[in-house]
């Protein structure tokens, strides 16, 4: 078999010729960034590939540049993990201040399914209660009792097929 | 068996069942993460949640301020250009516009140009 020159050595076929890293390390899926990007226009708005690609390696680059900057003040910190909070910051002082509320409330709603999804998990153990309801803090009242509604929804159905009717209509 | 509790939750905010409770897959953004820097080597369970969301909210923003040039061009595609002269006109993208103009290279130079004088507004 005759060898190209200047082929790169020991490309392991993964469809990446430039670089010796496989593309699915590098980039978020184009299938994921394609459906959010769809959301974000109207109905009769089209995306070319080529538009989907760009995105798909800005949001790499976004990553990296929020990652390093949380990177850094972990090591002025000389802390060695980088958490959420760190990550906020970071977006917080790179001029993404317009994320940090969603991303809070995002945030809090997991742990908020998290700490459910514990206590439930151990039954009916009332110390285990009392801590998810500590990481629940500044909880508005009644989203609990929406997050139990929308266990006992699940429960009762496929529901989570589809979303956009999860937080209306409990009565059908 | 009551794990599927917590997809049911988050899952109002997402997008698909596909990955679970959140729009984009953690395992590959801690990946994109880790390669962000030799320093970076632990990082909490929290941190990708908070990217999944935050990328989500990046690519919305990304999508109509390009949007926004593709109307402005009288045109219902969204193009690459458009992404890019987004990027060049909104100072918080700065950090991508090397990206942008390596990955361009030829052609899309005087796209980018003009969109230097085009207003964008939320």
């Amino acid at each position: 078999m005759a060898e190209a020159p200047g082929s790169p050595g020991g490309s392991g076929g993964d469809g990446s010729p430039k670089s010796g890293v496989r593309e699915q390390d590098r980039y978020l899926p184009i299938a994921n960034i394609s459906r959010i990007m769809k959301k974000a226009l109207p109905a009769n708005g089209k995306i070319a590939k080529d538009a989907k690609e760009t995105v798909q390696e800005c949001v790499s680059e976004f990553i990296s540049f929020i990652t390093s900057e949380a990177s850094d003040k972990c090591q002025k910190e000389k802390r060695k993990t980088i958490n959420g909070d760190d990550l906020l910051w970071a977006m917080a002082t790179l001029g993404f201040e317009d994320y940090i509320e969603p991303l809070k409330l995002y945030l809090q709603k997991y742990r908020e399914m998290e700490g459910d999804s514990k206590a439930t998990a151990k039954g009916s153990d009332g110390s285990v209660r009392k801590e998810a309801g500590l990481l629940h803090g500044g909880t508005q009242p009644g989203s609990s009792s929406q997050g139990m509604a929308q266990h006992v929804s699940f429960t009762q159905g496929m529901n989570y097929m589809h979303p956009q009717f999860h937080n209306g209509d409990l009565s059908g | 068996m009551r794990q599927a509790g917590i997809y049911s939750g988050i899952l109002s905010g997402g997008i698909s069942g596909r990955t679970g409770p959140h729009s984009l897959p953690l395992a590959r953004i801690k990946k994109i993460m880790k390669r962000s820097g030799e320093d970076v080597k632990m990082i909490s369970g929290e941190a990708p949640i908070v990217f999944s969301k935050a990328c989500e909210l990046f690519i919305e923003e990304l999508t109509v301020r390009a949007w926004m040039v593709t109307l402005q061009g009288k045109r219902r595609t969204l193009h690459k250009e458009d992404v890019m002269a987004a990027v060049s006109a909104t100072d918080l993208f700065d950090f991508l516009v090397d990206l942008v103009s390596v990955s361009n290279g030829n052609g899309h130079a005087n796209v980018v140009a003009n969109s230097h004088d085009m207003v964008f507004e939320r």
